[in-house]
């Protein structure tokens, strides 16, 4: 990093891959699977944007693991902004989303929520049912299972904002 | 545009860049609420019994303690724009140290003033002269903890952005103590607090505005 500070764009372009590599796996864990390659991107520019603030006096591992955790909070803010109105039925590609649930730091997170909130995120947001069916299934309003999601992904970020890191 | 791409996209024709220093934020810092501090001194607002009152209990607790305040404020404030910063404990210090400041006031309460009555002791009108003073006394602070924030990299903005709040109202409140002739420690609790909780929700709802990292 020092030497990408100093303009060597070689040194740069390995350590950028390394990070890279480190970030996919990071974001694997928490975030669902379509969200993952974004917040890798999102925060290899937030590194080169902000990479005059790394003191070369301490380690890279916290510097980046908290402008990781920063873009995390973001995604998880997205993730309650996305609209949430149901698929298509003749959509081209089919949902993947819904037989892969790797997000297993969110999926541990869920427990500091209300029941009902975290059954509604994890049906929309990590399992990739719609609204309607994650109402029938809960047995709330849809109208409900939108405001248990955004209130619960709202006390989620408030939460993961408080705690110095999560594995 | 693949992670590969992106990366070949960076680190071609990448420039130096000069490395953040705390150091050098705090200096700009001090040096800012040192020339407000003279200009302010120079254009005659310094209270006219200053000589007089340099050794009272009361000016050395307001001054020492808000000339602390600032000075922690601003540390903590700066090292909160690192995105490795805890800026939650720094906050709860500079309360803390607000907090103890204002019970300081207990005692230097001058004879007499705690039987006065309430409103005449707290005097809105001259007060709300003073917290308004305080309050553009702070906003080149804020101005420039703000500029500074946002070219640093502040992980928790909104936190970052109460710290600089509250460090800039310090600053102006420590400025304003040198020409404020009001001798009673409630009446500087409780205008000066409102002077400095104004610049702190100022810049708690601007600082951190259309802020990514």
């Amino acid at each position: 990093m020092v030497a990408a500070q100093d303009g060597h764009g070689g040194a740069y372009r390995r350590l950028l891959g390394e990070m890279s590599e480190w970030l996919t796996r990071y974001f694997q864990r928490r975030l669902p699977p379509g969200d993952v390659d974004d917040a890798v991107q999102e925060t290899l520019l937030a590194v080169h944007r902000r990479r005059h603030t790394y003191d070369p006096q301490y380690p890279l591992g916290p510097w980046l693991a908290a402008i990781a955790k920063n873009k995390w909070i973001d995604q998880l803010r997205s993730l309650a902004r996305r609209p949430m109105d149901e698929l298509p039925d003749d959509m081209a590609v089919g949902d993947h989303e819904a037989s892969v649930v790797s997000s297993s730091v969110l999926a541990s997170l869920l427990d500091e929520l209300r029941p009902a909130q975290a059954q509604a995120i994890l049906l929309v947001k990590l399992q990739g049912y719609s609204i309607e069916d994650a109402s029938g299934q809960t047995g709330l309003s849809p109208s409900a299972v939108k405001m248990n999601i955004h209130r619960g992904l709202a006390r989620l970020t408030a939460i993961i904002e408080k705690i110095h890191d999560v594995e | 545009m693949s992670n590969e791409s992106l990366i070949a996209d960076l680190s071609s024709d990448l420039t130096p860049v000069q490395r953040r220093s705390m150091l050098r934020e705090g200096g700009l810092v001090l040096a800012l609420g040192a020339a407000e501090l003279m200009l302010f001194l120079s254009l005659g607002a310094m209270r006219p019994d200053m000589s007089h009152m340099a050794g009272s209990p009361f000016l050395m607790w307001r001054v020492g303690s808000l000339g602390l305040l600032a000075a922690i404020a601003c540390v903590l404030a700066i090292r909160s724009f690192s995105p490795t910063a805890q800026p939650r404990r720094g906050l709860m210090l500079a309360c803390a140290l607000a907090v103890a400041a204002i019970v300081g006031g207990v005692f230097v309460t001058p004879d007499g003033a705690s039987e006065r009555a309430l409103l005449d002791r707290i005097d809105p009108a001259s007060g709300i002269m003073c917290a308004t003073s305080i309050f553009v006394l702070s906003l080149p602070i804020v101005a420039l903890l703000g500029a500074l924030m946002r070219r640093a990299a502040p992980t928790q903005p909104r936190l970052s952005a109460l710290a600089s709040g509250i460090a800039a109202g310090a600053c102006g409140a420590f400025v304003f103590a040198f020409c404020c002739p009001f001798n009673d420690p409630l009446y500087v609790v409780v205008w000066y607090t409102t002077g400095c909780a104004a610049v702190t929700a100022v810049a708690r709802w601007c600082l951190p505005r259309r802020f990514r990292l």
